[in-house]
């Protein structure tokens, strides 16, 4: 039990006289039992800052608390916290009980019968006691994976850090694991930092996810928030499968002016853009509606490219009929819907659907529209 | 409805004409097989190696059977007779021969794969100038066992020897390394251990860096010391690299004969460090008792094989064999 808090952590590494900023002033504050994912693409700092936490890394510059205590200057055997590798790291020549006793009777002063008791409540929270006399080469995948967070809950630290544990299942057990994760810190309620370069594991596993981006942090907020209310282009980029649809537009006239339409804005949302005309506009393709009639100055004609089928609904991939450019956009619609390749539609983008980023820095200057989004926010939080 | 090609293996006996052809045609694929058509390529080399290797140990296996002894009659396999291994067994300089080679054996092996180790989980802790000193090590392995003896003699020397030179700083000495009968065996053990620690490194560095980097940071985040963290997680995982070390060092202490031929250029060697090989080679080659030398080489190659078969049994097992 306990709340870690990162202050302005930096890390550099030394490449030849070239310095690399790995980790780049990060401040992250991480409440008690709270589940926070760490998620960006690779090369962002965000296994570093995890091996910072754990100790395997000295960062340059900032401090590193638990409850308060700074613990970067710590050994990580001195720090109270377990990590779950990405490759599990399990000791090839233990079987499993060895491996999940090894820590507690490392770290720990328990006497034998308690670190047996121990290995088998957490053996059989997991449902691997029978293959407590089992060594890892025996083991698959999903098994070892357990073995794996097993060896980390036995010894039931203050922090729990997760470096990507589920990259090596297959899609269906990563499914199936993703959800007994989230219960099982759930049940034990311990602070865990979980890091993903997945997205999906990002926005259903976490109480709160930190998006970060070459080094520096671009977002902390709920799944919800971090969905429906991005800071910057590049949150909103990263987060929602399929990712949202950017057009590069000009503002003239109180109309944005794109590659092959013209939409014009409100005056609430011209407000908000005020003194900047080089804007991009997202939307995301649940909210690019395709009709089949063209009505009203929001709608354009566009023209269907690809149309992938994933059962219960259809990506469809869009070209505007007036583009210079073959660039494509796409909207997702219900599956049983009739669309073909080639066919001409309408398509609309609801005003209060549209994202509204400066063009120069990234930056969100108009979010979709509030109400809705707090009231999901809620459901988001429990 | 089974249709005819369906039914072949419960088909009856066909006519002794197709039969002859189905031998012919088993012939002909024969011939064509890979066996019969590599047959000039490993016939040659497995013949003369087979030959060479274990016709010379039947061959040794039949003399140390006989009374062969001497230049002047040839020997007399009408009856032959464990009469050599009875007299072996008995022979008191066996029993020293055998105490000091089994002291050369473990001492020998145990410190140069402890110090292996040792040197290697030094090198494998990113020390600078990694490649340097990995080849400072290793260039002892490179020299010959006449060289080694031969720079070992003059370091040993007692009068102006660089050993005694040094400890004369500390006050200590001189002493005869050499020539006291219960130095020679450690001073020979030591020089062997100089030659092989450098090999042994390797072999356990080798080991070392095949191990991935999460296990020493699976073990420090479990909260293991850095003693710990070798003695109970990275070491038990080198028990490959050990096993092969060992046995290459083993057999080496067997055949330390070059090294002490060279060193005291004789025979005879030092009682102390008179080992199993050296009374072999002198039984047969200054005292021509053949078959009692043949009789000791058995022996020998039957210590050998004990030390080997565990090792390829381990292998094995590991199903790298």
């Amino acid at each position: 039990m306990a709340n870690l808090s990162l202050r302005d952590a930096t890390k550099t590494f030394n490449d030849d006289g070239d310095e690399i900023v790995a980790v780049d002033n990060l401040n992250l504050e991480i409440e008690d039992g709270e589940f926070l994912v760490l998620v960006g693409p690779s090369g962002c700092g965000k296994s570093t800052t995890l091996r910072m936490v754990a100790g395997l890394e000295t960062p340059t510059g900032g401090s590193i608390n638990i409850d308060g205590e700074p613990i970067h200057r710590q050994t990580p055997q001195e720090r109270d916290i377990a990590m779950v590798f990405q490759s599990y790291a399990l000791y090839p020549h233990m079987t499993v009980y060895e491996n999940m006793a090894f820590g507690l009777e490392e770290s720990s002063d328990l006497p034998d019968d308690e670190i047996e008791e121990r290995v088998h409540t957490a053996a059989e929270m997991l449902g691997i006691t029978d293959l407590l006399d089992r060594k890892p080469g025996e083991l698959s995948g999903g098994q070892q994976q357990r073995v794996a967070l097993g060896r980390a809950i036995v010894r039931d630290p203050k922090v729990f850090l997760l470096d990507e544990p589920l990259a090596n299942l297959d899609a269906k057990l990563r499914a199936e694991m993703r959800t007994e994760l989230q219960q099982l810190q759930e049940d034990l309620g311990t602070t865990t930092i979980y890091v993903t370069h997945d997205q999906t594991e990002a926005m259903t596993m976490s109480d709160r996810i930190a998006i970060l981006d070459g080094g520096t942090l671009q977002q902390v907020g709920t799944p919800m928030q971090c969905y429906h209310e991005p800071a910057n282009v590049f949150v909103a980029g990263f987060i929602g499968e399929p990712s949202m649809n950017f057009f590069d537009v000009t503002l003239e006239d109180g109309v944005l002016v794109g590659d092959g339409f013209e939409y014009p804005l409100s005056e609430e949302a011209l407000a908000s853009v005020e003194g900047t005309t080089e804007l991009v506009l997202g939307i995301r393709p649940e909210n690019v509606e395709i009709g089949d009639d063209l009505s009203g100055p929001k709608e354009f004609s566009g023209v269907i490219d690809v149309i992938e089928p994933h059962g219960n609904e259809n990506a469809v991939h869009l070209r505007f009929t007036e583009a210079a450019t073959d660039e494509t956009f796409t909207s997702t619609v219900d599956g049983m819907r009739h669309l073909t390749g080639g066919q001409s539609v309408g398509v609309s983008f609801p005003e209060d659907a549209i994202h509204l980023f400066d063009g120069t820095t990234g930056e969100a200057l108009r979010n979709r529209i509030v109400e809705e989004v707090e009231q999901v926010q809620e459901i988001g939080t429990k | 409805m089974a249709r005819s090609e369906d039914t072949v293996a419960g088909s009856p006996p066909v006519s002794a004409s197709t039969t002859s052809e189905d031998w012919r045609d088993r012939l002909h694929r024969f011939s064509k097989s890979d066996f019969v058509r590599s047959f000039p390529y490993w016939f040659i080399p497995f013949s003369i190696m087979g030959l060479g290797v274990y016709g010379g140990i039947g061959w040794n296996t039949l003399i140390s059977l006989t009374d062969y002894e001497g230049f002047r009659e040839r020997p007399d396999f009408t009856s032959p007779d464990l009469e050599m291994y009875a007299q072996a067994l008995q022979d008191p300089a066996v029993i020293v021969t055998t105490k000091n080679t089994f002291i050369l054996m473990i001492v020998f092996t145990t410190v140069t794969m402890l110090l292996g180790l040792f040197l290697a989980i030094l090198l494998d802790r990113e020390i600078r100038f990694k490649e340097k000193i990995q080849t400072i090590y290793l260039l002892p392995m490179a020299l010959s066992f006449v060289v080694t003896a031969q720079f070992w003699l003059w370091m040993y020397n007692v009068n102006n020897g660089l050993v005694n030179v040094l400890l004369g700083v500390f006050g200590l000495g001189p002493y005869n390394w050499i020539g006291n009968p219960d130095l020679v065996l450690g001073s020979v053990i030591f020089a062997l251990i100089w030659q092989f620690s450098g090999y042994a490194m390797v072999v356990f560095l080798a080991g070392l860096q095949s191990l991935p980097d999460d296990q020493f940071e699976a073990a420090r985040v479990d909260g293991a010391s850095t003693f710990k963290t070798y003695w109970r997680v990275i070491i038990p995982q080198l028990k490959s690299s050990s096993v092969s070390a060992a046995v290459i060092l083993l057999i080496f202490a067997l055949k330390a004969f070059t090294f002490l031929y060279s060193m005291f250029g004789q025979y005879r060697v030092p009682q102390a460090t008179d080992i199993l090989a050296t009374l072999m080679v002198r039984e047969a080659f200054q005292l021509q008792n053949w078959a009692y030398s043949a009789a000791i080489a058995t022996i020998l190659l039957v210590m050998s094989l004990a030390i080997i078969a565990p090792y390829l049994h381990y292998q094995h097992k590991q199903g790298s064999l």
